[in-house]
């Protein structure tokens, strides 16, 4: 799957997420753009987005994410 | 990680006149479709309603003393409830785990109360964190 089609995916997952239809994610996006994404949303996040690709992260790869981007590389990476 | 997927948990829980009471005296709701027999069932039920939240004391219970660590905090609990609980019901609670994300340290399980005549009177999910 191309990175843009992750992104839309995975932007309606925050929507879904976070309650709020507003939010609009880019590559760039870090937790401190977002003003729902904290600690607890975080774990949310991860698991919905697990769910829904069907697939598993490591602690270590969530770890190593700067952004958004990093992320979506990283679902794409697992064959998505 | 402790816990695999289809891992299951049963427990028997009373809802004892203690419970009752102790709930009305903590939350005060004393609707009369839980504390008045006749009102009760002149809506159609055998008698007094049990809170439908006192359930959800027996999953804190569940969550906080009888899983196998110490160390959880629950993250979300969602429940229908499908029949209406007496005082001095018994309830068996099933729960079992049907998502394990251990980049997160979550577990999620299915659960459900049976009443004696073995109708599902609640059913729902919980997400647990298992804190480092």
């Amino acid at each position: 799957m191309k990175i843009e089609d992750i992104l839309k995916q995975v932007n309606d997952i925050f929507i879904d997420t976070l309650d709020n239809d507003q939010v609009i994610i880019t590559e760039a996006t870090t937790a401190n753009d977002v003003e729902e994404w904290d600690s607890l949303t975080h774990i949310q996040l991860v698991v919905a987005i697990e769910k829904h690709f069907k697939i598993r992260f490591t602690s270590k790869e969530i770890q190593s994410w700067n952004n958004v981007g990093e992320m979506l590389t990283c679902i794409q990476e697992k064959g998505v | 990680m402790i816990f695999k997927l289809d891992d299951t948990f049963d427990k028997l829980f009373i809802v004892s006149p203690e419970i009752y009471a102790g709930f009305i005296k903590l939350f005060k709701d004393e609707n009369p479709l839980h504390t008045d027999e006749n009102f009760a069932k002149t809506k159609g039920f055998k008698g007094r309603v049990m809170h439908g939240n006192i359930l959800h004391g027996f999953i804190s219970y569940f969550i906080g003393e009888c899983l196998p660590v110490k160390n959880v905090i629950i993250h979300s609990q969602k429940i229908e409830f499908k029949n209406a609980v007496y005082i001095n019901d018994e309830l068996h609670f099933k729960a079992v785990i049907t998502g394990i994300y251990e980049s997160v340290n979550t577990v999620e399980f299915k659960y459900y109360f049976e009443n004696a005549t073995s109708s599902i009177v609640a059913k729902g999910q919980i997400q647990i964190g298992l804190l480092n």
